[in-house]
């Protein structure tokens, strides 16, 4: 086969224009590090982004259909669902990928973090992701308004109500966000233009951004090789791996909207289209956020009424603010990964998250209510029982790790499977064990650390 | 006063009452002023009182231009029987003198007040001259005087012109025919009704309004403090000389239409009234039970007055509707009535009445297979109509069906008072023909799921031919 | 010279930053009045109740009607009528009258109010707002916020 021949056609046409092949021969080199760690977690990214290509085709073919109205938007997807060829399985798709894009982009957002990715020169890639994190669930929130049905407009309702609690700037928030003082049709025009136009421009802009940066850097080393032990060229080897994966991912998203067009039916992950949203009626027993909120859902219901002189729910604000400011700046905290060093404590951190998240999220869909929901009586049964199994799960990530990747610090999972215990099976405020355990975090990270530095000069672990 | 203050140091007068007082216009206030110098308002605690009923600026002006209630709502000058009482002292009549009753007195409303019935004068001070016709003696016994007093007004057309032109004046003509009226103008028995019984004495409040004592829902328990109790009714007789049962209203509380109207809150349901009439309330006897159910159901009763059951009925002097379904204990119809066998309602009347044509049980055979089919097709139509929905399939043409067939079961049902089977065959029709439609319309949609999997398992083989490829593609070039 | 040179580049950057900084104000200015949504219009002061809203009321033994913008839960119990703000306190869902329990309860986060509008247990931090339902004598009811 003569390559110059057959480039010589478009290659050469093209080649003579725009000089690719400075750029071609860039990207030949470029290469995914294999080590220690297992090579799937790179392609979680991918796998995100390939979700998003759909949401993106599949958005684009509902705007067809749909039209953002009081007396349209709930008839178009009807319309659209029942009598549209195909239409079931656009929107069917549609709403699956969202899901699996959260899960996919959960997943990679902790693979990250816990192979310390995130140092440096790599801090902005990091940045750039969570922004993207961050918009996603702006895409979710804002999409889940549009069909205009009484679950949307409730769950909407709560969701929006939050932002009043931010200082200063709450009401005008508020109205902004929602077109007025409730949530009316003003705020469908709103969510629509965000959902279609804002929130798409910004993510594409960080998305290449975030691509860039990696395509400039190269992909992240393991932590402490200079150079990569192994590596595997990206095109087309690790490219067309992807490539694999992503028409996987699309066999089971059309399995999904075939045979589950609405979702699994758990409560949160169910979109079924239901009746047309009635400002005029009562709120819908049962109503639940989608599960990627659950979590804050939850912590919001640990708060009381009033707590340090402010309403508990700023409170609560304030705190979630503060861990996701925490969160995003974690490439400027981790000094040790960024002297090329172990950083267990950060590796420990992500778990303790991880361990944090499952628990809200648990006793956010009620488990251990039996599936009656929850009222005030079985708040303590519900606590008890998400308790049990995130005590379960984290037992079995602590002999996980210890076993497979060697670790030994585990002062903040431990704290925060013992605020979950004392939560739930010793009936202690939610808050007050939280801040026991940071307590008790703080104290055992002391110690170490004065252990440590008590035998022969610190070198540790 | 207002600032006056109990033996235990607590001001009489409460903070509500005190922004209520503050709340009112100048005129109003001055009233109360002169009210106060004349001593008509003497003590604190009747201040109180009066202060403390919360009425609107027009009741309110009312009450302070009528001298009879502002002393007789002073306990201080009367004893408990003609005291006017926020609630009903021990030892009074009850509910004729409520305060808070005489205030929303359509009458009182009106201006008519308390002269307007036991005459004197409002303005005068302590003013007591009444009317002629207020019979002081044995004005308890022999209430036959109550109905000519109220209708000195009520049945004068040009009287209650000014006040209500709406108002019908025929109730004492009506009333002096009806069994109520014989009992108490003909018979003299103190134990029937007069215009108060019913109505009230003081607190009177027009019809429409939930609390007057013959708003629609209130109606059965108002007619039931009467009929529904043994000793008042011991010695009442029916026009055939049987006793007058006191079960009437236990069992319009069972009923169909005593759940709509009592439970279910529904004012189009009948209380005794609607089918019993109210002044000149005469039980229907056989002729008049079906004109009155007719009322609201006429469909029926225009098929029955032309199937063959009502020429047999007239002959037999049946009561109609009755007959088959009761009067006050009317229970849900359900279509095992019109099952074959014996227990059931039309066989047990038939095989005694005309066993010799087995049309008839024949007939209502087919009404109930018929009806039966469709309810059951209904029913399973609807299940299955779910769970394709679940599937994420289009069921609104089935459940355009499904519609057209529940108003058909309603229909037939309804057809059944035709006793004919032409014309109910013509009703059914429809019905049958949309279950077939849905049932067609069903395989259609399970045909769609089916080809829905095809495809599914059509785009999956693509895939995995494509992935297939690629994977190949990809070991040659790591070659 | 070259002092007054950089004296000059040193202004004319002032100048430069200072009007890119006007200008993005005034662009900025327009946009953040223009997302500011308007107050609400449409019919204020004391509403009556449609012949469809009473049939409601009458059927369900609560209903709820918009009162100058806001929603408002009419209820009838044992013969009285009441008339709370249906706007739960806590996070804005729409409460709903519970006849057996003699309450209201929101659904979201399970919160109870009584009758008058006082929380009973749950998240909510302050009682619903009270409206006024008066009875006309003609059977019509109408709505007006409580006076003070």
């Amino acid at each position: 086969m003569d390559h110059g021949e057959k480039g010589g056609g478009l290659r050469g046409w093209l080649e003579r224009r725009y000089q690719l092949a400075t750029l071609i021969e860039f990207l030949s080199h470029k290469q995914v590090p294999l080590g220690s760690h297992w090579m799937g977690w790179y392609y979680l990214g991918g796998i995100t982004m390939f979700f998003f290509v759909v949401q993106v085709i599949t958005g684009v073919l509902l705007l067809m259909y749909y039209q953002p109205g009081e007396a349209t938007a709930y008839e178009s997807i009807r319309f659209l669902t029942t009598k549209v060829p195909f239409g079931w399985l656009i929107r069917s798709i549609h709403s699956w990928s969202a899901h699996l894009m959260i899960v996919s982009l959960t997943l990679h957002m902790f693979s990250t973090m816990m192979l310390k990715a995130y140092r440096p020169p790599r801090e902005l890639t990091w940045v750039s992701g969570y922004i993207l994190f961050l918009l996603t669930l702006g895409f979710g929130f804002s999409g889940y308004l549009l069909p205009w049905n009484k679950l949307a407009y409730f769950a909407t309702t709560v969701g929006t109500n939050i932002v009043a609690s931010v200082p200063l700037l709450g009401d005008w928030l508020l109205q902004v966000l929602r077109g007025g003082p409730d949530v009316t049709v003003n705020t469908l025009y709103r969510f629509f233009a965000a959902h279609v136009v804002i929130l798409p421009l910004a993510f594409v802009g960080l998305i290449g951004s975030h691509l860039l940066f990696i395509q400039r850097q190269g992909m992240a080393l393991p932590l402490g090789a200079k150079v990569a032990p192994r590596g595997m060229k990206f095109f087309p080897s690790f490219a067309l791996r992807d490539l694999l994966l992503w028409l996987a991912c699309l066999m089971v998203l059309v399995s999904l909207a075939v045979f589950l067009p609405y979702g699994p039916g758990i409560p949160g992950m169910d979109w079924e289209l239901g009746d047309k949203a009635d400002p005029m009626a009562p709120a819908y027993p049962g109503i639940k956020p989608e599960w990627y909120f659950l979590w804050e859902y939850q912590l919001l219901k640990e708060f009381p009424p009033h707590l340090f002189g402010l309403e508990g729910p700023q409170v609560c604000l304030f705190l979630i603010a503060i861990l996701f400011g925490i969160w995003a700046i974690i490439p400027w905290l981790d000094r040790r990964a960024a002297r090329g060093q172990a950083s267990p404590a950060f590796s420990d951190l992500g778990w303790a998250a991880i361990l944090f998240l499952t628990y809200l999220t648990l006793a956010g869909w009620d488990i251990g209510a039996g599936g009656a929901g929850s009222d005030l009586a079985s708040m303590p049964k519900v606590a008890r029982v998400s308790a049990w199994w995130t005590l379960m799960a984290g037992m079995v990530v602590i002999v996980f790790r210890f076993w497979r990747y060697e670790h030994r610090y585990f002062v903040l999972t431990l704290a925060a499977l013992l605020q979950v215990g004392l939560h739930g099976f010793f009936g202690v405020s939610y808050l007050m064990a939280g801040v026991f355990s940071i307590a008790a975090a703080a104290f055992a990270a002391a110690t170490l650390r004065l252990l440590r530095s008590g035998t022969a000069g610190g070198g540790g672990p | 006063m207002l600032t006056a203050k109990d033996e235990n140091g607590k001001p009489i007068i409460t903070p509500e009452q005190q922004t209520y007082f503050d709340g009112l216009n100048d005129n109003l206030k001055e009233m109360l002023n002169r009210a106060v110098e004349k001593e008509t308002i003497s003590r604190p605690e009747h201040l109180s009182i009066l202060l403390g009923l919360q009425l609107r600026p027009q009741k309110m002006e009312l009450v302070l231009q009528n001298n009879c209630i502002l002393c007789h709502s002073d306990s201080a000058n009367h004893s408990a029987d003609t005291l006017f009482s926020v609630a009903p002292v021990a030892g009074a009549k009850p509910s004729h003198m409520n305060l808070k009753e005489i205030v929303e007195d359509v009458h009182f409303r009106h201006g008519v007040s308390c002269a307007g019935c036991h005459g004197g004068d409002p303005a005068a001070d302590l003013g007591h001259a009444h009317v002629k016709e207020w019979p002081e003696k044995d004005r308890e016994k022999n209430r036959a005087w109550v109905v000519q007093f109220c209708a000195r007004c009520h049945s004068d057309p040009a009287t209650m012109h000014d006040f209500n032109p709406a108002l019908p004046t025929d109730q004492l003509a009506k009333f002096k025919d009806s069994p109520h009226g014989h009992r108490l103008l003909d018979q003299h028995d103190d134990r029937a009704p007069s215009c108060v019984s019913c109505h009230g004495v003081h607190g009177i409040r027009p019809a429409k309004d939930p609390q007057s004592k013959v708003y629609a829902q209130r109606v059965p328990e108002t007619c039931g403090a009467c009929h529904a109790n043994p000793e008042t009714m011991a010695g009442s007789k029916r026009a055939d000389g049987s006793p007058l049962p006191t079960t009437q209203l236990a069992e319009f509380r069972t009923s169909v239409h005593g759940k709509a109207l009592l439970q279910r809150g529904d004012l189009g349901a009948p209380a005794c009234n609607d089918c019993h009439g109210n002044h000149g309330a005469v039980p229907p006897g056989v002729a008049s039970v079906s004109r009155s159910c007719s009322l609201c159901h006429s469909a029926n009763a225009s098929l029955f007055d032309g199937s063959k059951h009502k020429i047999a009925f007239d002959q037999h002097g049946w009561a109609e509707c009755s007959k088959c379904h009761g009067n006050h204990a009317i229970q849900k119809t359900h279509d095992q009535m019109l099952a074959a066998g014996p227990g059931a309602l039309c066989t047990d009347c038939h095989r005694q009445f005309s066993k010799d044509n087995p049309n008839c049980e024949a007939t209502a055979e087919y009404f109930h297979q018929t009806i039966t089919r469709m309810d059951a097709a209904k029913n399973d139509l609807m299940a299955v109509s779910e769970k394709l929905a679940a599937k994420g399939l289009d069921t609104d043409p089935i459940n355009n069906q499904l519609t057209e067939l529940a108003d058909t079961l309603k229909k037939t049902r309804t057809y059944v008072h035709s006793f004919s089977r032409n014309t109910f065959q013509q009703v059914a029709l429809p019905g049958e023909e949309a279950a077939r439609q849905a049932n067609a319309l069903v395989n259609k949609a399970r045909e769609d799921y089916k080809y829905r999997q095809i495809w599914l398992a059509a785009s999956i083989a693509a895939i995995g031919l494509l992935m297939g490829a690629l994977y190949l593609k990809l070991r040659q070039l790591e070659k | 010279m070259e002092d007054s040179k950089t004296s000059r580049r040193g202004f004319l950057d002032l100048l430069l930053s200072a009007s890119a900084l006007a200008w993005l104000v005034s662009v900025a200015y327009p946009i953040i009045r223009y997302l500011k949504p308007l107050p609400q219009s449409g019919a204020t002061g004391p509403t009556r109740l449609t012949r469809e809203e009473s049939a409601r009321l009458e059927q369900n033994k609560f209903v709820i009607v918009p009162v100058s913008g806001q929603r408002v839960i009419i209820l009838q119990a044992e013969d009285q009528l009441h008339a709370l703000s249906a706007k739960c306190t806590h996070e804005g869902c729409t409460v709903t009258y519970v006849p057996g329990q003699s309450g209201l309860w929101c659904p979201c986060h399970d919160g109870r109010f009584d009758l008058n509008g006082h929380v009973l247990s749950g998240p909510p931090p302050q009682p619903l707002l009270k409206y006024v339902a008066q009875r006309q004598p003609d059977g019509g009811i109408v709505i007006s916020e409580a006076r003070t």
